[in-house]
């Protein structure tokens, strides 16, 4: 079947078309579908920034969607018409600058950082709702703030460093049980600590940590640890053994091994466990209320729970404002390391 | 198919350039091998003649027209992967199909293909086998068979058999050989493996660095370099490369002075000498030697001489010569090849006079 | 000699594997066997036992002679249970499967740094904090016209407003969850299309496969555990979470799954009254679901990989 130069030039124009079909139902179906994911986002941010008093407002969010949406889809079709890196990363500046002048024209006047003084102002909230609802004393944001981190860091300090040292072991060292012990902990990486939860809170009480911020701590630390020992062990499954051995004759102990030689090169497994780590302890909610007895601890995940229960009818400013507040670092430590996020892969699992 | 052709073709991959501008225009029925190390930019060539990769810029054409756009599955080639890539949850028979599936190919002559081509591979007692449950030798000769059914315009071979084992790399080379003849497919080899390329190639390209360096036959790469790199990639044991200077008619290398003729410009020079060439006698280029190496049925001898490190063969099975002992190398001065060290280019119409 | 190995083998696993045994039998195996005994006793608001009965079990079976297995469910564990039916199997097949399988084909499509934007985009409910995405939720779905559902729906379908919390809870709380539950599905089978070697999508185009010809042939074939693993893991998963459920819908009857059932009669802050025993009860019946899943997931596993040999003996 000899082709022709006509027949090639038909069959060229047909691959573009198709090409430019698919690739444009990919992207619409994907665009379509991640709006409702992505909208109330972006409106509670930008609520947080321009609402006054009283209601939600979303003229604001539909005059910045009015620019930002464009510019979006103009960046899109910069990216694909462009290869060059330096004419992307122009184009993308002349968008951004034309955003920013479409903000400051449609919906400049209307910003503020007036929802943001709960940040310095301790009693904010008892002012807001008025002193006479149940529930204790509001504390100032900064001491549910601090006592997250201290929740989220401390857990995840003590899940990294067991997941990292047990994923080792079970990896590298020939022991008596090896095999029973990974059987058991396939079948206790089934129990999440939510179905757990009531004769959890029974062992705490037991032990006499209720109302103390160890309580969920200690909780945090097992939460996912089976799933991060098995993360951990595959990162060690996939360091050549010959480093280690040529480390053991090189005279070091296996613990020196483990160390210097080891350690550094299952540095994306532990940094990205530990990311995973610290967004579920500072965004932790049911343990932390399930283990203390009235408001003996303040979390940012109550703060909010309560802000929102207490001041929504009065002021949602404040309440989207806290918010975006609370899911900053979450969000930030996500985006920063996403491309680690990536190389987890399921531990295990026949493939 | 008459003609394909690449025009001023290059890919990069951001910043790296994989290929550079390259052209090329193949004939026919040929097989022509892509010969160059690791990384020179080979398999990209093939992959974008496979329409797998699409290239920055330049033309690639069939029949003189430009298909750069043209989707795999329309252009009709044939791949065999170094990995092989058979799929792995179909069996040895339904790999073979697969490329049927998309042809419109009824099922009795899909089915009588597959037994056509399966014949030609010999893996006729395989068909029911997982790929899992094949040696590697097996699994080659399938995929060569799954690369062949839908009787390609042009097959491209990814470095076949450089997972094989060294005997049955031997057979497959002649296979490969012998099928190809059979098909009169046009057929591109891509290898490192400058043996691979000679044996089978009628002509080949010499890559590096995404550039061509040099297309030509076996024999011509290895008596006429155009390059100090073709020069140095091809034959085994390497090339000898000296450095030296011309310098009006005489050519100055190490503490020795070699008269020259022909259209001599002072510049400096790399004179290369293959180790084969080289042999002793009672007069000639004294040297002593520092090195023996046995390599079964001769022996590469390492000797110092005034010129620089020469290596030479000789086709004895014992070392008839000692460490340190006292020679004297002899050469055509004919077979001495003169390159440019500045540009790697070879300098024509420069001949040494006498070797000694 | 022998006695000096002996004990550094004995040090070693003290060092590398006691802290996660003590953290995993103190606050795992521990209250599993908790539970076995709590949900046999009496044991409520001051956390004391007085005597051990099946007393709360008789609060969730009801023999009864006239049915076929000789005995009934209660209505309100019985509506528990249907709920937990009708949310599992909704959430799991819609969008921990069916969207997560979508996601993960559509975004690997693309060239990387789009299917990388989509992705990141599908990942923030996971991401953000719960009490958030909840309150995220709230808003959205506001029965009055500030929602902004119903903003959608009155200026662009011109319908509405509708009050969700009241007509389809369920959907409520599917769709927040299934959120959630695509993303996570969207993760594992990208990383296992990812896993695929390039030469077999190569090989496929050139013989002549289309997308879909290639999706069906090449990628379906190697998801098949990972599907598996997402269908079993996640339906254990979603029957035990209450999180969500209780942050957007509250303590509401109208979603009343176990786990919520469980949870809003003993703990649940301000509303919970502490009938430990009643919870344990509802907890041991998952507990039982969950060791099947476990079973379920010991054949998924690839054991021999799992528990392949160390290669260095000495300690």
């Amino acid at each position: 079947m000899a082709l022709t130069q006509r027949d090639w030039n038909v069959l060229a124009r047909r691959s573009r078309n198709i090409r430019h079909v698919q690739m444009g139902l990919l992207v619409g179906f994907l665009t379509i579908v991640s709006i409702p994911v992505v909208l109330p986002f972006f409106w509670v941010f930008v609520i947080s920034f321009s609402a006054r008093t009283g209601g939600v407002e979303s003229a604001v969010l539909w005059r910045a969607c009015g620019v930002l949406v464009p510019a979006v889809v103009a960046y899109v079709v910069v990216h694909l018409t462009f290869d060059s890196i330096r004419k992307r990363l122009f184009g993308a500046a002349v968008l951004i600058l034309l955003v920013m002048i479409g903000l400051i024209v449609t919906v400049g006047k209307d910003l503020h950082l007036h929802n943001y003084r709960f940040l310095a102002n301790a009693n904010l909230i008892e002012d807001l709702r008025g002193a006479a609802t149940a529930g204790g004393q509001f504390p100032w944001v900064w001491e549910a703030f601090v006592n997250s981190l201290l929740v989220a860091a401390s857990s995840t300090l003590f899940k990294v460093s067991i997941a990292t040292v047990c994923g080792y072991y079970l990896s590298r060292f020939a022991f008596y049980g090896r095999s029973a012990f990974l059987q058991t902990l396939l079948i206790l990486e089934v129990f999440h600590p939510w179905m757990l939860t009531i004769p959890i809170f029974l062992v705490i009480y037991w032990i006499g940590l209720l109302n103390n911020l160890a309580g969920p701590i200690l909780v945090l630390t097992v939460i996912d640890l089976p799933f991060f020992i098995f993360i951990m062990k595959g990162f060690f499954d996939a360091v050549p053994w010959d480093i280690e051995m040529s480390a053991m004759t090189d005279g070091a102990s296996r613990r020196q091994a483990f160390r210097h030689v080891v350690l550094p090169q299952v540095w994306a497994g532990i940094i990205a466990i530990s990311v995973l780590g610290f967004i579920r302890g500072w965004e932790e909610y049911v343990f932390v209320t399930a283990l203390r007895t009235g408001n003996s601890y303040w979390v940012m995940s109550t703060y909010l729970y309560y802000v929102a229960d207490d001041v929504m009818g009065v002021d949602y400013g404040v309440v989207a404002a806290v918010s975006v507040f609370y899911m900053a670092p979450s969000l930030l430590l996500y985006m920063f390391l996403q491309r680690n996020l990536t190389q987890l892969t399921l531990g295990g699992i026949k493939g | 198919m008459a003609s394909i052709e690449l025009r001023h073709v290059s890919k990069h991959w951001g910043p790296t350039i994989a290929v550079d501008r390259m052209n090329l225009t193949l004939e026919d029925g040929e097989f022509v091998a892509i010969l160059g190390p690791s990384g020179c930019g080979k398999s990209t060539t093939l992959f974008l003649l496979a329409g797998i990769y699409a290239p920055t810029e330049g033309d690639i054409c069939f029949e003189g027209a430009r298909i750069n756009d043209v989707e795999p599955r329309d252009r009709n080639v044939g791949i065999v992967f170094q990995s092989y890539a058979l799929y792995p949850n179909m069996t040895v028979l339904k790999n073979l199909l697969f490329p049927l599936r998309f042809k419109n190919t009824s099922n009795e002559d899909a089915h009588a293909r597959a037994m056509e081509i399966a014949e030609l591979v010999q893996i006729e007692d395989l068909l029911e086998r997982e790929p899992s449950q094949l040696s590697g030798g097996q699994q080659q000769r399938v995929a060569l068979a799954r690369a062949l059914i839908k009787k390609p315009n042009l097959l491209l071979l990814d470095e076949p058999l450089s997972n094989l084992d060294a005997t049955l790399r031997l057979t497959m080379r002649s296979e490969i050989k012998r099928i190809q003849r059979e098909l009169a497919v046009t057929t591109i080899l891509v290898t490192h493996d400058q043996v691979e390329a000679t044996t089978m190639a009628d002509r080949i390209i010499c890559m590096k660095d995404g550039q061509i360096e040099q297309v030509d036959t076996a024999e011509n790469l290895y008596r006429r370099p155009d390059r100090i790199f073709v020069a140095s990639f091809v034959g085994s044991p390497p090339i000898n490369l000296v450095q030296g200077r011309i310098d009006k008619t005489m050519l100055v290398a190490g503490q020795r002075r070699l008269p020259v003729s022909g259209n001599t410009v002072s510049t400096n020079v790399t004179i290369g000498l293959r180790p084969e060439l080289i042999s002793t006698g009672e007069q000639g280029l004294p040297a002593s030697i520092v090195n023996i190496e046995p390599m079964g049925r001769e022996i590469l001898y390492a000797a110092q001489s005034e010129i620089g490190l020469l290596r030479f063969l000789e086709a004895t099975p014992q070392p008839r010569l000692a460490l340190e002992e006292h020679v004297h190398l002899k050469a055509d001065p004919g077979d001495v090849l003169f390159f440019d060290t500045g540009s790697g280019q070879r300098i024509e119409g420069v001949r040494l006079d006498a070797f000694s | 000699m022998m006695h000096k190995q002996r004990q550094r083998q004995a040090v070693n696993a003290l060092i590398f594997l006691g802290p996660a045994c003590i953290f995993l039998l103190v606050l795992l195996v521990a209250p599993i066997i908790v539970d076995l005994v709590v949900a046999f006793t009496d044991m409520a608001q001051t956390v004391r036992v007085s005597e051990f009965s099946n007393e709360q079990f008789r609060k969730i079976i009801r023999p009864n002679e006239d049915t076929w297995l000789g005995f009934e469910l209660r209505g309100s564990f019985y509506r528990a249970l249907a709920k937990t039916a009708i949310f599992v199997v909704f959430t799991l097949t819609i969008f921990n499967v069916t969207f997560g399988l979508l996601l993960a084909l559509t975004t690997t499509a693309l060239p990387d740094w789009l299917g990388g934007t989509f992705r990141a985009i599908w990942l923030l409910p996971r991401m953000s904090p719960s009490v958030v995405y909840a309150l995220l939720w709230i808003w959205v779905i506001d029965p009055t016209e500030r929602g902004l559902l119903n903003q959608v729906l009155i200026n662009v379908f011109g319908f509405g407003p509708i009050n969700l919390f009241i007509d389809h809870p369920m959907a409520i709380i599917v769709v927040a969850n299934g959120f959630i539950g695509a993303s996570i599905g969207m993760l594992i089978l990208t990383s296992a299309i990812r896993s695929i070697p390039q030469h077999l999508f190569f090989a496929a185009r050139a013989d002549g496969a289309g997308p879909l010809s290639i999706v069906r042939h090449i990628i379906l074939p190697t998801l098949r555990w990972p599907l598996s693993y997402i269908t079993v893991f996640q339906s254990l998963a979603l029957m035990v979470s209450f999180e969500y459920i209780f942050l957007i819908m509250g303590p509401a009857r109208s979603t009343m799954t176990m786990a919520m059932l469980a949870y809003t009669k003993t703990l649940a802050p301000q509303i919970g009254s502490g009938q430990y025993a009643y919870g344990a009860a509802i907890t041991l019946i998952l507990i039982i679901i969950g060791v099947i899943v476990a079973l379920l997931l010991y054949r998924l596993t690839n054991m021999k990989r799992l528990l392949a040999k160390p290669r260095i003996e000495v300690h």
